[in-house]
């Protein structure tokens, strides 16, 4: 309880530093706050996605179903990240550039990506056996995310973009204000604490819902 | 100023609720795991 109460302190502390205590990007003006929340977002959907990866290839090798319901987990969550990435992107856009979509690279990428993770949630509502599932899934999973990089990376410094540049700059170096840089790596870090505790959330629900399940099937 | 305060207002009432239903929703778990 106090690891959570302090993380809930951690992100208001933060985000209460967004606002009076980091400086505004003369460019973006007030809209610079959007950052501390769009990025890490973006962050987490790819987070989330490569360790539904990660977990899909164990399952395939393991055949165990703790690892599916890490990698469904991570799925659902990464997709939840992901509508919030594309929202808070959709009204910054509409702030920076007059429109709530522009078909940006970037943006492009997301709506590929929602498209492609849409279908993952599809494939497993589709399928009752939890073998079978877990293991058509894992395959989809783990071929899905072959096109996460290229999406998330390589897609937008292929084409020209109205995003400015990555974070992390082609010279290898981050141009930031100290202090936003600051309050944004630490949002950065509670953003992906609250992501490993959700997680962990959903990974006993499919664990109980599996027990609930057993207990059925034993006694019928 | 005032837009920038009902902003952050909003944002750490919707983290708040946010972090009530994640705690509230590990409660339940927790029960349930005992059961």
């Amino acid at each position: 309880m106090i690891g959570r109460a302090l993380l809930f302190a951690w992100i208001a502390g933060w985000t209460i530093a967004a606002f009076a205590w980091a400086p505004l990007v003369p460019v973006l003006g007030e809209t610079t706050r959007v950052l501390y929340f769009h990025i890490p977002a973006a962050w987490i959907t790819v987070l989330a996605l490569g360790w539904s990866m990660v977990h899909s290839l164990l399952y395939l090798r393991r055949r165990r179903l703790e690892h599916d319901d890490h990698a469904a987990g991570a799925a659902e969550i990464g997709i939840l990240f992901c509508i919030a990435a594309t929202a808070s992107g959709s009204l910054w856009a509409k702030a920076m550039w007059g429109s709530y979509w522009n078909w940006d690279p970037r943006e492009t990428s997301i709506f590929f990506l929602l498209l492609i993770y849409a279908a993952y949630l599809a494939v497993r509502s589709a399928i009752d056996q939890d073998e079978r599932r877990a293991r058509l899934s894992a395959i989809y999973s783990a071929a899905a995310f072959v096109a996460v990089p290229f999406l998330m990376f390589v897609v937008p410094r292929i084409y020209f973009s109205l995003h400015p540049d990555p974070i992390i700059n082609p010279r290898g170096k981050i141009d930031m204000d100290p202090r936003i840089r600051v309050v944004f790596f630490a949002l950065l870090i509670g953003f992906t604490a609250l992501f490993f505790w959700m997680l962990s959330l959903r990974v006993r629900v499919a664990r109980l819902e599996r027990r609930g399940l057993a207990a059925q099937g034993g006694a019928s | 100023m005032i837009g920038n305060a009902v902003v952050l207002g909003v944002a750490l009432l919707v983290w708040g609720l946010v972090f009530f239903y994640l705690v509230r929703l590990e409660r339940r778990i927790k029960e349930l795991e005992r059961k």
